[in-house]
């Protein structure tokens, strides 16, 4: 492995991103949700509100737009070069697939990086002047799992990329990953839930879920590790205070023991490094 | 350890000395008492044993896509410092052949050499050795044609320093600090040939140089591949422009649904085919005579003859005589031209 050619394809990768304005673009789209959701996001108090309550109203956009952003960026990565004609040349270099997609990925992971910790740094620091509380640790802790979380996306974009021989039906996949993983998950989930333990819907129907105390199915905790947006609320949640999202957590008994921090971020990490290694062996097995 | 038998170069007395390839050694004449030091050979890399004369070698090289053959154990090799041109029609295997030596395509079987170097067993040693134009040549459309040349000579380990000549050269030298994406087709072009000249490699694969050219443009190809020869590069040209190919390669093959049909100088493939030169006449006025007496001409292949216009196909030595004996006949020449058999006739031939 060329270090040289590595750094090189991601130099190449950045600058192609700065001059085609995509970091100065996503650097405005986060922070500007991000002030939005500070100043108007509470449906209980009005003006601005404290970083914690801004992440606590800000997770749910955030897992979905940063997800589809980095697939959007990753799905064309390889086949986009390829269908222009510019991987041919790329190719007949003295350099290894495997230190092509290891140099597009770091840029454009780069990229999506940059974008995220100015993005949000930025509303950060004006939300920080405009209220007293402030916890700029769990901003931090928020911005690095929000980066985690683009890098586990972008990997995946990366291998649907490798995966296709043409740039259209790898959107199509994409978008399709996008729409399982942030719409059908859930509706998988709420079924298997459901199915598991039928009195929920008895009680459900009747009274306040907080009234009651009923036994969370194994199956819910166990699918968090098996949808890295799941992976990433979960992880914010258990480590940024304050944070009411609509989860099934405030109706049920405490999680288990394996439902923590480090086995959360673990769990993205494969997530990252599985896709990483799946793209790694197509491309190096297609045809250009 | 080594003996070798040496000449003291005053007393011209052998000398006996003994060591290991690489390794210098002080030795004194017993004759004169003359000191010097010995270096004995360095070992020859194993690559270099063989002497390799080939700059590209493709052995047997097959590949299928679904089931379809596209190329079918196709054989041949490229002498270091020749033109060599690619031939084919389209769908006939040219760009799995090319892309299969350049490794974009994982062959099914066979072996491709690149000045010796195995592309399956050693990809980036054998890449070092070329520079490659494919046929859709692309750039990165928002960095400028110097930022894409920057890119591309630090992927080669070519010094940035040779990119603004080599724009130069290829006449854009007013547009280098222009994005790609606002270039002419003409221009993206220009810059692919630059692109594949950096870091000056020995061998340069170039897949149809002239496409989206102009004339102009075409002509400054092919002056620099002709160039680039003269200093000691070895080309292997992919075109459908079959008179550029006959002017500049010393050597073609013809690939035809998936196998080479043919290879060898072009004079020689016309031999090979039996080809003859044809002969155009226009005279100034067309008599019976005049028409009788060719058709009897001893060596004539075919004759046809439209108005005052003859075209005549014959051996070399029999066109000294159709001049003479129309002359003979009364006939009076206005216009001569004589044509060799072309490139394009040996294509249509072997491609049929």
């Amino acid at each position: 492995m060329m270090v040289n050619n590595v750094y090189s394809i991601t130099k190449k990768e950045i600058l192609d991103n700065i001059r085609n304005k995509w970091i100065i673009i996503l650097t405005i789209i986060f922070t500007v949700l991000t002030l939005l959701a500070s100043y108007a996001g509470s449906v209980t108090s009005s003006g601005w509100q404290d970083l914690s309550s801004t992440i606590n109203s800000m997770i749910l956009l955030v897992q979905y737009l940063i997800s589809i952003i980095a697939l959007i960026l990753g799905y064309s990565a390889i086949i986009g070069e390829i269908e222009i004609g510019s991987m041919n040349s790329l190719l007949a270099l003295p350099t290894t697939r495997n230190e092509i997609l290891l140099g597009k990925f770091f840029g454009l992971g780069t990229v999506l990086s940059i974008s995220i910790f100015i993005g949000f740094g930025l509303a950060g620091i004006i939300i920080g002047l405009n209220v007293g509380k402030v916890n700029y640790g769990e901003y931090l802790f928020f911005i690095a799992a929000s980066i985690l979380m683009g890098l586990v996306f972008l990997s995946i974009g990366f291998f649907i990329s490798t995966l296709f021989n043409k740039r259209s039906t790898a959107m199509g996949a994409a978008i399709f990953t996008w729409v399982f993983f942030a719409i059908i998950w859930l509706f998988i989930i709420a079924a298997l839930v459901i199915v598991s333990n039928p009195s929920i819907m008895d009680v459900n129907a009747s009274q306040p879920p907080q009234s009651i105390n009923i036994e969370t199915p194994e199956i819910f905790y166990i699918s968090e590790f098996f949808n890295p947006i799941s992976s990433y609320s979960e992880l914010v949640n258990l480590n940024v205070g304050n944070i009411d999202t609509v989860s099934y957590e405030d109706m049920i008994s405490g999680p288990p023991d394996y439902i923590n921090s480090v086995n959360m971020f673990i769990s993205m990490c494969v997530w990252l490094f599985s896709f990483q290694f799946l793209a790694f062996w197509r491309f190096n097995k297609k045809d250009i | 350890m080594s003996t070798k038998t040496i000449r003291c170069p005053q007393c011209k007395n052998k000398v006996t000395v003994q060591g290991n390839p690489g390794e210098k050694t002080n030795i004194v004449c017993p004759n004169c008492k003359a000191k010097g030091v010995f270096t004995f050979p360095a070992p020859i890399p194993e690559k270099d044993k063989t002497n390799y004369t080939d700059a590209i070698e493709v052995i047997d090289l097959s590949k299928s896509f679904n089931g379809f053959t596209a190329v079918n154990k196709v054989t041949f090799s490229v002498h270091k410092g020749e033109i060599f041109g690619f031939l084919g029609p389209n769908g006939a295997g040219k760009t799995t052949t090319i892309k299969s030596i350049l490794d974009l395509i994982h062959s099914d079987s066979g072996t491709i050499k690149i000045n010796g170097i195995n592309i399956h067993e050693n990809k980036k040693d054998a890449k070092k050795n070329v520079g490659y134009l494919p046929e859709r040549v692309a750039f990165y459309d928002n960095l400028t044609a110097l930022q894409n040349m920057y890119f591309y000579a630090e992927m080669k380990n070519a010094l940035k320093s040779e990119c603004k000549k080599l724009l130069e050269d290829m006449g854009l030298s007013d547009v280098i600090n222009k994005r790609v994406g606002k270039f002419s087709k003409g221009m993206v072009q220009r810059l692919g040939m630059a692109q594949a000249m950096i870091g000056s490699p020995p061998i340069l694969i170039l897949d149809e140089p002239s496409s989206g050219l102009d004339p102009r443009g075409s002509v400054l190809i092919r002056n620099k591949i002709k160039q680039l020869q003269k200093n000691g590069a070895t080309i292997f040209l992919s075109s459908h422009i079959l008179s550029e190919v006959q002017e500049i390669c010393d050597r073609v093959a013809i690939i035809n649904k998936g196998d080479i049909v043919a290879k060898d100088s072009v004079s020689n493939l016309r031999q090979k085919l039996n080809l003859k030169p044809k002969l155009t006449l226009e005279l100034e006025e067309m008599t019976d005579k005049i028409k009788k007496v060719v058709h009897e001409i001893p060596g004539i292949v075919s004759v046809q003859i439209i108005n005052k216009i003859i075209n005549i196909t014959c051996n070399s030595r029999t066109k000294s005589k159709v001049i003479i004996a129309i002359e003979k006949a009364g006939g009076n020449i206005i216009n001569l031209h004589t044509s060799d058999p072309s490139l394009e006739q040996v294509f249509m031939k072997f491609t049929e």
